[in-house]
């Protein structure tokens, strides 16, 4: 019924494990923020070395600036840098989305002038999904772009845009017909200059007193018609077919890796049976979901549609994610080691949005329950 | 990978067998002779024994077919048994030792048709201080022919007899790894029970109507049933990576994670499929609760949840937080 084939890493993806290894040892400057959420380090510098390894757009032909490596190799990295609480967020979306989907759907141009870039950790992306009043029902973004002339003016407001004050892009869901009776008809998708074009970026403040994301106003934002990604009217299917990466990830259950790490060290060498227990629980968590993972990187290889498993993986992945603090901090006195109390102060305070970002937990759910013919 | 026509060849069977006549007369103590005696035809048991050619890994496929239909056997080991000990003719059963009393073995399923029982060394293989090294050692099992009339019978909370029989010591056997390989039997046995489950869940949602449609269009119902799939499809990576590691230095640390993370999605899977059963799943005359039953009881055979969790959890505190990474991080 569900098919998680069994999928090993292959020898190379263990030989680029050392090498990612010896790489974060080298560098003991970019780890101080240990981390293991990939939205919480945005570090350009270390994103440029990451791509100066070949580490970024992993799987993308040569021609434009990727490795042509495989789907294992891609996972090995990510989870290596994840576990160690590098700070990846600058590239992450950028890598993981933006660069596959300007391959897929973007023109000839597009590809040249910007996967290049992004495989070299110098062009980093933001998602324009959400809105004031779109978040979970996509199709109803309302941001609209008409034509003017050789090019796009666009009003509207995105929302929960992670890094886009930081990052130099926006692939941008907009409007470009009004709606009809298909409301999935009339989307498409513009590349936005977040640096050049005249947007107005505000970050908003979240819970751990950060500013991550974003609300970005369109008022006659005009965009060249050269961006437009793929076929106009055509951004329903493209985003979608974004999300199947977006969600099978190890980003997906190692947001809270560090607090299990920091659990052992606080534990130490002679834990109680409680902590045991809660070492070994959450231990065959990270190995059992890192299998499942691992399974749709090889359906990923394969061209396998992942849609179903995607959300599976997402969905016990986050909860997971949410499980870890929560029996963690049971498991030591109240009173405890500092670095475990960092670590799990920064999980538990990002915790809420591990269920959020991505497609919710009940869109997941439906995603699920359609894919086993219940809707 | 086990060849797919065995797979068909054991589920055609189990299912042609494995109704619900056979699972109520086996809890009132009738040996499912008829279905036994298919799997002795076909060659199932043979395929147990050491030189058949068969893998070990094609054991658990189909111990994992039998926990899918729920089979009323001790198919787990005696199919174990006939690989450790070369004999695939004798009916023989496993149970644990009895401190005082060398010749009488404790928890012995089907007790009470097994013509030969072997004892696991220990009495408690969990109490603590353990370790999954301890475990993994190459251990003696003694070998009781027994007298199945003299069985003092007991059951487990499916209703699986699980009898305390005595007999005459008749030899021994030096096993590598029995527990761990009897636990990998029932996280394999319940990955299979629980892809039942779900499939029960899912068919009674499409069924059964109120309020003038199928429950299975309700959200909240859905939902339940996705978060089911979830912990269903966990099962099925635990398990599955586990038979994989067999034979690998690995196997103890996944072994001791699949029989945790299955066990958790046990009680999980079996608390929604109820649920979405209403009043109809808590009768006896409806099957699901054969599956979810089992579910409860295998989840405590051979190790529970925390207690696999605490071997597993001192592994990775004895590598400490520097090396936890790369022990979750194997290649397979």
């Amino acid at each position: 019924m569900l098919q998680f084939d069994h999928a090993s890493l292959p020898a190379e993806a263990e030989t680029l494990r050392g090498e990612v290894r010896d790489f974060l040892r080298s560098e003991p400057g970019f780890l101080s923020h240990r981390n293991s959420d990939f939205s919480s380090g945005h570090v350009p510098e270390f994103s440029e070395l990451l791509g100066a390894r070949g580490w970024i757009g992993m799987t993308w032909p040569r021609a434009y600036g990727g490795s042509e490596r495989s789907f294992f190799e891609r996972y090995v990295v990510t989870e290596e840098l994840l576990a160690a609480g590098a700070p990846v967020s600058a590239h992450w979306i950028a890598d993981r989305q933006s660069g596959p989907l300007l391959l897929r759907f973007g023109s000839e141009e597009q590809r040249r002038t910007y996967v290049p870039r992004i495989a070299a950790g110098k062009a980093f992306f933001s998602i324009g999904m959400s809105e004031p009043n779109s978040g979970s029902d996509l199709a109803s973004v309302r941001t609209r772009a008409e034509l003017d002339g050789d090019g796009y003016r666009i009003n509207g407001t995105k929302l929960w845009s992670t890094d886009a004050h930081r990052n130099h892009f926006m692939i941008a869901l907009v409007r470009t017909e009004p709606p009809g009776d298909n409301r999935h008809a009339g989307l498409s998708q513009l590349i936005i200059d977040l640096k050049n074009d005249d947007v107005d970026v505000r970050p908003i403040r979240n819970i751990a007193g950060g500013e991550d994301f974003n609300e970005v106003v369109f008022k006659d934002t005009f965009v060249p018609r050269d961006r437009l990604v793929g076929e106009p009217g055509n951004g329903w299917a493209q985003v979608t077919s974004e999300l199947g990466y977006e969600r099978s990830g190890p980003e997906r259950f190692l947001s809270a890796y560090r607090v299990f790490a920091e659990l052992v060290r606080a534990a130490g060498p002679a834990p109680t049976t409680r902590q045991r227990e809660v070492i070994g629980r959450l231990a065959a968590h990270f190995m059992t979901l890192r299998r499942m993972s691992i399974s749709v990187a090889g359906m990923l290889d394969r061209g396998r549609d992942v849609v179903v498993e995607a959300a599976l993986v997402k969905e016990l992945g986050n909860n997971f994610e949410k499980l870890v603090p929560e029996v963690a901090r049971l498991a030591l006195p109240s009173a405890t080691a500092a670095a475990f109390t960092t670590a799990y102060r920064d999980t538990q305070l990002a915790s809420p949005s591990f269920t959020l970002r991505g497609g919710t937990r009940e869109i997941l759910r439906g995603v699920i329950a359609r894919g086993l013919g219940l809707r | 990978m086990t060849d797919p026509l065995l797979l068909e060849s054991a589920e055609r069977i189990f299912r042609d067998y494995a109704d619900k006549a056979l699972w109520d007369a086996a809890e009132q103590g009738t040996f499912a002779r008829d279905l036994w005696q298919a799997l002795v035809d076909n060659g199932f048991t043979a395929m147990a024994l050491p030189d058949s050619g068969f893998a070990l890994g094609d054991l658990y496929a189909v111990l994992k077919v039998a926990g899918q239909y729920a089979a009323p056997l001790p198919l787990a080991e005696a199919l174990l048994a006939a690989r450790w000990l070369g004999d695939a003719e004798t009916m023989t059963s496993i149970g644990l030792a009895l401190p005082e009393a060398p010749e009488t073995a404790s928890a012995v399923p089907w007790g009470r048709v097994a013509e030969q029982v072997l004892v696991l060394p220990q009495a408690e293989p969990f109490a603590d201080p353990q370790r999954l090294a301890d475990l993994s050692e190459r251990s003696t099992l003694r070998v009781l022919s027994t007298d199945p009339a003299a069985a003092a019978s007991g059951s487990n909370l499916a209703g699986e007899p699980r009898d305390q029989v005595s007999g005459t010591l008749a030899g021994s056997v030096e096993v590598a790894q029995p527990v761990l390989l009897l636990a990998l039997a029932r996280a394999v046995q319940m990955a299979g029970c629980l892809n039942q489950v779900l499939q029960l869940a899912i068919d009674y949602a499409g069924e059964r109507a109120q309020f003038g449609r199928a429950i299975a269009k309700f959200q909240a119902v859905q939902h339940m049933l996705a978060a089911a799939a979830a912990e269903v499809a966990a099962a099925q990576r635990a398990s599955d990576s586990a038979v994989a590691a067999l034979g690998s230095e690995r196997f103890g640390a996944d072994l001791a994670a699949a029989k945790a993370r299955v066990g958790e999605a046990a009680g999980v899977v079996a608390e929604i499929a109820h649920q979405v059963h209403g009043a109809m799943g808590f009768t006896h005359e409806h099957q699901l609760h054969h599956f979810t039953r089992r579910l409860w009881a295998w989840r405590d055979e051979y190790g529970n949840e925390a207690e696999w969790q605490r071997l597993l959890g001192a592994e990775v505190s004895a590598l400490g937080a520097d090396n936890a990474w790369g022990f979750i991080a194997t290649p397979a």
